[in-house]
Parts: C-alpha cells; structure tokens; sequence
C-alpha cells in the first residue's frame, strides 16, 4: 500500500514538474514573438521612450552574446546588470576559451544557430569573406549611436556602406614591448631599437635570474601579434599588402618575414621567453609581470593598470612600451579592427539586442569601461572620453611612423589566425620551419579565397 | 518452430522508417555532398569528383596524420580501459572492505562530464604550477615534472591517459557484472582439484568473461573512433600543427572555417573506416556463436 501512495505520489509530481515546465515554456516563448510582430515604427519610437516603459516589454527576455575570453570585461557585465535592471532584458554572457572561439562561432553562424549577439573581429575584408555580414547579421546603420562610431574603426565594421557592428575595445592601442621600469632601471637597460639591442636586454635580464619575456602560446592567438607588431618591417614595398590581396604577392618567399619568424624562434630557443611559454595563457601576463618573475610582455596599452590591479604596490605608471623590434622594426602598427558586437540575423530577440547596443554606447556605459578598464584609454566613439596616461603618450609621441597590420589590410589572414598560430606553435615545437609557416599561411589563405570564389586566385 | 510467434514484418516498418530517414539518409547525403565543393561562402553547389578525397590523402595535408591518430588512440585506449578494467574488477569481486566504496570511487570519473574533466586535468597538468609537477617537486621528483600537454612527445600520451582515467571504472563495471554471473561451482570444483587463483583465472574467469570483453571492446572501439570532447578540452588538437588531433576535432574544425565539403570528406573516410571494424568485429563476435 505504501509502495502504491508513494509512486502515485512521485508521478503526481512528475507531472505537476511537466506541466510547470511547459507554462514557462509558452511564457518565454510569447515574448520574442511579439516582438517580431511589432511594426519597425514602433521599434523606433521604443528607443526614444525612456527606460521605465521598456522595462515591461523586456519581461522574460533574455539575450545571449557569445565572446571570446577576454573580449566581455567584468566592466561590461557590471553595466549588463545596470541594463537588465532598466529594462527588464537579461543578457545571458557565454565566455568561450579563446583557443575555441573561432571554430565554435564560424559553427553557429553557419548552423543558423548563433546567440543573439556575437562577438566578432572587425575587418572589412573578413567580416564580408568569414562571417558574410550581409546575411548573418543585422544592419545597424540607423542606430542612434551609429554616427558615433569613429570613422576609420566604422569602415573596419561595415559593408555595402551600411554598419553591421559595434566595437567593444579601444582600437588606439596597439600590440607594442610592454616592459617593467623600475627593474629596466636597476639593471641599467636603454629602450633597444633594433634586435641586436634587444637580445644584449633580454641577456641581461636572463643573467639577473629573470625571465626577459612573458609569451603564452597555449591561448593559440598572441604569439602571432609579435609579427603583426613589426608589420612595418615587412613594407618597405608599400604596395606590398595589396599586391597580397590581388594574388600578386605570396608570403612565401618574403624576406623580411622569414627573419622575423626566424628571431621570434630564436628568442624561444634562448630561452628569453622562459620555459613554460607553451602553456602559459594570457590572462595571467598582469600578475606575472607584477610579480618581478617576467620583466616584458607583448601587450597593448592598458598592462599597467592591469598589473597595478594585480598587484597594488606596484605602480600603474612603472610599466612602459617600446616598438616591437623584430626585423630592426621602428614603427607603430596600427590596426582600427577589434573585437566587435554583431547582431545575428536569425536572433529572435533583435530589437532587445539593439537596446543593448544602444545601452553599451551611451556617454555613461563609455565612461564607465573607460575608467573601469585599464586597457581602454581611448573607445572609439566621438562621446566617449580619453585617458591617456604621460607615459602612453609619451610612447605614442616616440614613434611617429604608423603602418596597418595585416589582419587589417590584407584579405584572409584574419580568417587563418588561429591556424597561423598553430603553425607557428609547431615551429617552436620544431615540427615547422619559419619557410613552411609562410607557404601555410599562402596556402590557407588560398583555401579561403577558393571558398569565397575570389576573382583573383582563379 | 511454431510459425505463428513470429511477428508480422511490416511490425519493423515503423523503426526500419525512423532509421532510415534520421540515420541512414543523412549518412549518405553527408557521402554526396563530399564530392562537391560545398562551403559557407557560397550557394551554390558544384560536383567536384574526387577532388576532397584527394584534398584528404594528399601528401601536403596532415589528414592522414590524423587518422592515423584517431586509430592509435582507439587502439590503445580500447587495450588499456579493458586490461586495467579487468584488472580492477578482478581485485573488487573479492571479500574486502568498504567493496562498494572502492567500486564507486573508481566508478565516478565516467559519470562526470568528459568537458570538465578535460578542464580540471588541463590545471593540474600544468607544468609550472598544476598538482602533478607540484607534487613531483615537493617530494624531490624534479626529474619527473614534465610538460605534459605543451611537448610533442608527451601530449598525445597524456590525453589518452586522461581518458583511460575517465573510462575505465566504466568498463570495470560491465566486467564485474560479467564475472559475478559466473557460478562458483566452477571455482569449487577447481580448488578441489587443487587449482590455484591464475589457473583459476586462466581456465574459468577469462573464457567465460570472454563474451563481455567483446562488448567492452566494441563500446571503446566505437567510443575511440569518435572521440572528440576529451581532446577538445584538453589540448583541442595541439600542441603544434596537427599533435593530438583526431578526426572529430578536425571536422569540427573545417566545418567552423566554412569548408564543409572537405568536413564531409573527413566524415566519409571515417565512415569506411568504421565500416570495416565493424564487420570485422561482428564476424569476431559472432564466430562461435550456436544457430539454434
């Protein structure tokens, strides 16, 4: 008799946790309906009502945005908050390893299952040739905060002259020698300006028991800045980029790169970059550098903020930048692509999505990244607000020579990055030589431009 | 035989439909499509021939390199989780204490997820600061601290470890269940003839767990030539070029660029591959099978 009660009891149950699960179902599943049925009109008169009005119609919304690590600061999910608690809307952030960001987002976008909003690399040749913004994502050219965009990060983000996305990070800042002052200081080192002066540095620093440089190849993504951080090198011939792109040019072959690719080995196998450069990740370059174990890192212009976070002794203003000096490199990089927010096109949540963005580009959301992430110091957006501390500026005032990276300029490089990566994590391995890096990056890029049908390779 | 307690043929239709439309149609759709040159960057569709197949065995790729690792890894995996499980599930059949203790405790790993598992065991093989090195380092084993997932000699070994790790108590389960249906008459009669515990093991354990071995063997065959999350997680195909890549990963990979109709390719080589074992095995299997 008890075992009869307690199995009627137990299905009772299973059938109240069905029903109840079926009610939430049809409630969520009401919302983003309606919004589909909501005329474009009243869409836009949406965005000019204030935020008390929204907050109903964001009831049971919830957005995903998919990023990679690293791309979504604390700062931003502190304002998400804010956001949610105007507008009822919830944002659901999905932080993928970056190691496995590209594979899974090309997946979804390709499946037609992509979250309503994804994190993307700008670039006006990949984001037309890998994520086919036209199709997969949504045109926010008639946004409020669209004008805002900084024209020359606007033209990395947009095709066909409309606007497809929206930066997340300060694109002024460019991959450059972060290094420790204090400790430069003590052991009586100059700023190099070639790569000779920089291995005398590196040596010196090594026979002070420190490790000259923190590399982390295990993200898969940063080690393949140290060549875009001395592009300039590669350009004596200017035309060099479009000559790659019109399939005149090959990367094979280039002189400039192959010694690059040759140092950046030969600085691995001197042991300047220590011995766990393989498996260190980038999310922990701050606290490395600030605990005096590593005296430099390939970093942008935020490290010394990051490092006073890690570490508050050490002083946010002891941390300086010089050029990348592989190949004798004396120019700065300059690269106005970035990580990005895109709209997926599919997204049932379009106009909550497009709230967001809205929300994420006002004065107060762009002031409140500025000053909550050390690594911004310039968003680029006419409203947002500059902090350039003296000793960036002093590092951007040194070098007056400014030349785009690749991932900028030339077509379907971004799209190999992490392919690139690996190649270059095999030839550190050995299993690669620097000439068979550059005859895969052709061939990738090949592979790529077959793809897309590109006029030039046929 | 009384012909009317076989059932009609039409009572198969239904999952004979569902089989053929879930599992065997896109099958051979995904075959159809590797002869094309299908990708995310166009619509349209064209015939190529055998022009990816070509793309997968050619010298210049590292595809082949991958397949061989995806069959060395089901090889070994497969030996090792049934060697070490019968080992297991030999110690944890006799009298001893807190039996089920020990039986759960080596059970558990296969029923955490695989992801996660990839995640913690990335941490502690850390070589600079993960649990292993650290242990080895603090008890004067400094020669043993290795680099286990970032050197190309060790990495494909380590992954395969972890999974050994992760699968085995599974395996040990199923071998357990197969040795306590074995009647211990046959133990009895054994020690009576003066049989000591290898011969007991060699003539009675081992023929009779032999069935159960078998199925083993086809869960770890099939598990190994799919494997996928754990070298994800774990290395996702590196160190390097192509290290501990499999054919999942690779897939994966190809169809994250875009190139489905290589990605298909891949799939198709897999699928002959696994033609073949599979046949090889039911023939194995079925050998000394009795027809009644």
């Amino acid at each position: 008799m008890k075992k009869k009660i307690m199995v009627s009891l137990l299905s009772l149950s299973m059938v109240m946790g069905m029903l109840a699960g079926c009610a939430q179902g049809g409630s969520t599943s009401t919302a983003p309906a309606a919004q589909e049925e909501a005329p474009a009109k009243e869409s836009k008169e949406e965005e000019a009502a204030p935020a008390e009005e929204t907050a109903e119609s964001g009831d049971d919304v919830t957005i995903t945005f998919m990023a990679s690590q690293d791309w979504i600061q604390d700062a931003e999910m502190e304002l998400g908050e804010k956001f949610t608690e105007q507008t009822g809307i919830k944002v659901d952030y999905q932080i993928v390893p970056s190691d496995q960001y590209e594979s899974l987002l090309m997946t979804k976008i390709n499946a037609g299952e992509c979250t309503d909003i994804f994190g993307g690399q700008s670039s006006q040749f990949s984001i037309v040739t890998q994520f086919d913004v036209e199709k997969n994502a949504v045109d926010l050219s008639g946004e409020s905060w669209a004008g805002n965009v900084d024209p020359a990060a606007a033209v990395e983000l947009s095709a066909g002259g409309k606007l497809y996305g929206q930066p997340i990070q300060d694109v002024s800042a460019c991959w450059a020698v972060a290094y420790n002052i204090s400790m430069f200081d003590e052991l009586g080192l100059k700023i190099p300006t070639n790569y000779a002066e920089f291995c005398d540095v590196c040596e010196k620093i090594k026979a002070a028991g420190i490790i000259p440089i923190y590399e982390c190849v295990s993200d898969g993504w940063h080690h393949v800045c140290w060549t875009e951080a001395a592009v300039a090198a590669t350009q004596a011939d200017a035309s060099y980029p479009e000559k790659l792109n019109n399939n005149e040019a090959t990367f094979a072959g280039n002189k400039e790169l192959t010694t690059m690719f040759s140092q950046l080995k030969e600085m691995a196998d001197k042991g300047y970059m220590g011995d766990n450069y393989m498996s260190n990740e980038y999310a922990d370059a701050p606290a490395s550098i600030a605990s005096g174990e590593y005296a430099m890192v390939l970093y942008n212009q935020g490290l010394g903020a990051e490092v006073h976070a890690a570490d508050p002794n050490f002083s946010e203003d002891n941390i300086g930048y010089f050029v990348n000096p592989l190949c004798d490199n004396q120019a700065l990089n300059v690269n106005y692509c970035g990580p990005s927010r895109f709209i997926f096109s599919g997204s049932k949540n379009i106009d909550a999505a497009k709230k967001y963005l809205e929300f994420m580009a006002s004065d107060e959301s762009l002031a409140y990244m500025t000053e909550n992430v050390g690594k911004f110091n310039q968003l680029p957006y006419s409203n947002a607000p500059s902090a350039y501390s003296e000793v960036v500026q002093d590092f951007y005032d040194r070098y007056p020579k400014k030349v785009a990276v690749f991932q900028a300029s030339v077509k379907y490089y971004n799209p190999a990055w992490m392919d690139i990566g690996a190649d270059m994590s095999a030839m550190f391995l050995g299993e690669m030589t620097p000439e068979e890096v550059l005859k895969d990056i052709d061939k990738l890029r090949a592979e790529q431009a077959a793809a897309a049908s590109d006029p030039a390779w046929k | 035989m009384n012909r009317n307690k076989v059932y009609p043929r039409y009572f198969a239709l239904g999952a004979l439909i569902i089989y053929f439309v879930f599992f065997f149609l896109p099958g051979l759709i995904g075959v159809g499509y590797s002869f094309t040159d299908w990708s995310a960057y166009s619509d349209e569709l064209h015939y190529v021939g055998f022009e990816n197949f070509k793309t997968v065995f050619s010298s210049d790729e590292n595809y082949m390199k991958i397949i061989t690792n995806t069959l060395e890894f089901t090889l070994i995996t497969t030996i090792l989780k049934n060697v070490i499980g019968l080992v297991l599930a030999l110690l944890l059949t006799k009298s001893i204490r807190f039996l089920n203790m020990h039986r759960g405790i080596v059970f558990m790993p296969s029923v955490l997820s695989t992801l996660i598992i990839g995640m913690i065991f990335k941490s502690i093989l850390d070589p600079k600061s993960g649990l292993l090195n650290s242990f080895f380092r603090s008890v004067g084993l400094e020669m043993l601290a290795k680099k286990w997932l970032v050197s190309s000699e060790l990495a494909f070994g380590s992954v395969m470890a972890v999974d050994i790790w992760r699968g085995v108590g599974y395996i040990m389960t199923i071998l357990i269940a197969g040795i306590l249906s074995i009647s211990s008459d046959y133990y009895e009669a054994a020690a009576i003839d003066g049989a000591g515990g290898w011969k007991k093991f060699r003539y009675i354990t081992f023929p009779l767990i032999l069935p159960t071995l078998a199925t083993t063997t086809v869960l770890n065959v099939i598990y190994g030539l799919k494997v996928f999350d754990m070298v994800y997680a774990l290395t996702n195909g590196g160190p390097g070029k192509a290290t501990t890549e499999v054919l999942y990963t690779a897939v994966f990979k190809k169809f994250g660029t875009g190139q489905y109709a290589v990605g298909t390719a891949l799939s198709s080589v897999m699928f002959v591959i696994m033609i073949f074992v599979g046949i090889y095995m039911i023939r194995v299997m079925t050998k000394n099978e009795v027809v009644e």
